[in-house]
């Protein structure tokens, strides 16, 4: 669990937490697993990325366009952040995670903590083992469908894909996946076919 | 019941018919000036000479021309790498009202490098002052509060202390580089001051840009949108009855002949005529204006081998004036990097410095920061148990009896 620090809580609750990420437009993917830590040794949260977001600091504050120099000089893209280096200091690239459950010592929950991750304290991508050791059971598949306010289905279904590419056994954790869907969507056939197309191989 | 705005309409009509007209009349009058004084080119010694001779005795401020009055100097090339640094501060000033004697200055810092190596820093530094020697100056004998116009002064002073270390802990000297300052290098505001008010500020704040001339980093400050009257003051002269450089004779404004004779006075023309108005026109975009030292008796007097030279500069549609000490005004590739790099700060933040306008963001402190701030004060003040009131006249403003 030695992976890479991306960011910082700035706004935590039971159910979700939003991080600003230490470099501009270096968030982790849509979908993606990430690990907040906690006051309590050992204990840390995992959320999923559910929205990623960059804007100004300032509260009220909109970027401008830039593209387009005064004397007419036309900056393209990377140019711009380029060319104006104070940028990296005014805007900042925030995302937020759905809590999906959490780590004590060596077992894995898949249910809310008792605590969410404080505000200030570090979150971190998960790599591929850590990917492996969570999708080993799917009990937050239905906190994800459930939840309000968020691109649950979206959500899901980014997570799936991603933790099928981590997984040596990618058929059939994707089989497992579409039959635990299946379950909890029995009632909905819409909705669980789209799902299904989302993660189809 | 606040404003009455129905009042307030018509009020505003006549004022904005009053606006048009004398701005019709302004721009006649600037024309007029500008064609004296662009005839004046090529006689800049001798108008050197005339304004030395009516500092003392003249009614308006002057400027010495150090260029050719004429001069529309265009725009130097920018280096493809540099670096700048600013500053600039807000208050909260002292509240006589409130329960406690203190003052808050918050400084914005900012360094930005271009080019190959893009990077910057920003921040801010708060300072809160309450202790007796924060408070007031003092000589022994007199001793004078600091609030108002020397809360400014003691603000400018902190802020040119803090671009002195940020530019000693940023700039290594790899890079052309500027240190810039919003608003103007002369301290006005301490020239009606006491004796020992004026040396304790003046001291200090001629001592950041000694260090600043020790280190060779070229140091500006950049004023929007000027509303100063130097040239014009200069112009006066050349339209002036009394001046008689040869016989050593400036402009007396207490013996004026025009007003003895029942005269309008030769130089009304220039009556409420800025700087700007006359030189403005002139300039391309990017160009700037010629040289010309600031003739305020405080600079003059006190600023010593720091006196302050400024130049117009066009960006856009706006003249705005950059001042410099003499030690950058006397080396013309000083006075070129700081034009360019004045000139690139503005392309860069839309018409104004960005390395001003984001240590202006850092620096401001927000109406809901006032009221954090005063609130950490009151709860502090009374978990520490000191005794706090604030006034009758605060308490009936917060809130009306009902």
């Amino acid at each position: 669990m030695n992976s890479q620090r991306i960011g910082e809580i700035i706004e935590s609750s039971t159910t979700r937490f939003t991080a600003g990420a230490y470099e501009l437009l270096a968030a982790p993917p849509f979908g993606s697993l990430v690990r907040a830590v906690t006051r309590s040794e050992g204990l840390a949260v995992y959320g999923l990325v559910y929205e990623i977001r960059t804007g100004s600091r300032e509260p009220g504050g909109r970027a401008v366009v830039r593209g387009r120099t005064y004397s007419g000089r036309e900056l393209y893209d990377e140019e711009i952040y380029a060319e104006n280096p104070d940028l990296a200091e005014v805007l900042q690239t925030e995302f937020s995670a759905l809590t999906v459950g959490f780590a004590e010592g060596e077992a894995l929950y898949q249910y809310l903590p008792p605590q969410p991750p404080p505000v200030h304290y570090s979150v971190y991508a998960c790599d591929a083992d850590e990917l492996l050791r969570f999708s080993a059971k799917n009990d937050f598949f239905r906190a994800v469908l459930f939840a309000t306010h968020i691109p649950g289905d979206e959500l899901l279904a980014a997570a799936i894909r991603t933790v099928a590419q981590a997984r040596p056994d990618r058929h059939d954790y994707l089989v497992r996946a579409g039959r635990d869907l299946a379950g909890l969507l029995k009632d909905d056939h819409d909705r669980l076919v789209a799902l299904l197309h989302r993660i189809r191989p | 019941m606040g404003l009455d705005l129905a009042a307030l309409s018509r009020q505003v009509r006549e004022l904005s018919g009053a606006a048009v007209h004398t701005a019709a009349g302004a721009a006649r009058r600037a024309t007029l000036a500008r064609e004296r004084y662009l005839a004046a080119a090529g006689e800049e010694r001798h108008w050197a000479q005339a304004v030395d001779l009516s500092r003392d005795t003249a009614s308006w401020l002057l400027a010495r021309p150090v260029e050719r009055l004429d001069t529309a100097r265009d725009l130097p090339a920018c280096p493809p790498a540099y670096a700048v640094v600013a500053t600039d501060g807000s208050q909260i000033d002292l509240d006589r009202h409130g329960s406690v004697a203190c003052y808050l200055i918050n400084i914005g810092q900012v360094f930005i490098r271009y080019g190959q190596r893009p990077t910057a820093r920003l921040g801010s530094q708060p300072a809160l002052y309450y202790r007796e020697e924060d408070l007031y100056v003092s000589d022994g004998a007199r001793r004078v509060a600091i609030e108002g116009n020397y809360l400014s002064a003691r603000r400018d002073v902190e802020e040119g202390l803090a671009l002195a270390d940020l530019a000693e802990t940023s700039l290594d000297g790899t890079l052309p580089a500027l240190a810039l300052q919003d608003g103007t290098l002369v301290r006005w505001t301490l020239a009606g001051a006491e004796r020992f008010v004026q040396e304790r500020f003046l001291g200090q704040y001629l001592g950041y840009l000694e260090r600043m001339r020790a280190r060779g980093i070229p140091t500006a400050s950049y004023i929007s949108r000027p509303r100063s009257p130097e040239v014009v003051g200069a112009i006066r002269l050349l339209f002036c009855p009394d001046v008689d450089v040869a016989a050593g004779r400036g402009a007396r404004c207490a013996e004026c002949s025009d007003a003895r004779a029942g005269r309008e006075p030769s130089c009304a023309l220039c009556q409420g005529l800025v700087d700007a108005d006359v030189l403005g026109p002139r300039l391309a975009e990017g160009q700037r204006g010629p040289l010309f030292v600031s003739m305020s008796t405080i600079n003059i007097e006190r600023y010593g081998p720091h006196c302050i030279h400024f130049f117009h500069l066009r960006v856009g549609r706006e003249v705005c004036r950059v001042e410099i000490p003499a030690w950058v005004a006397c080396v013309p590739e000083q006075v070129d990097l700081v034009h360019a790099l004045v000139y690139d700060q503005c392309l860069r933040g839309g018409g104004y410095p960005v390395a001003l306008a984001r240590a202006h963001e850092q620096a401001v402190i927000r109406a809901a920061d006032r009221r954090a701030f005063a609130r950490m004060l009151e709860g502090s003040l009374a978990r520490a148990e000191a005794a706090s009131a604030v006034s009758a006249k605060r308490e009936s403003k917060e809130f009306s009896r009902l």
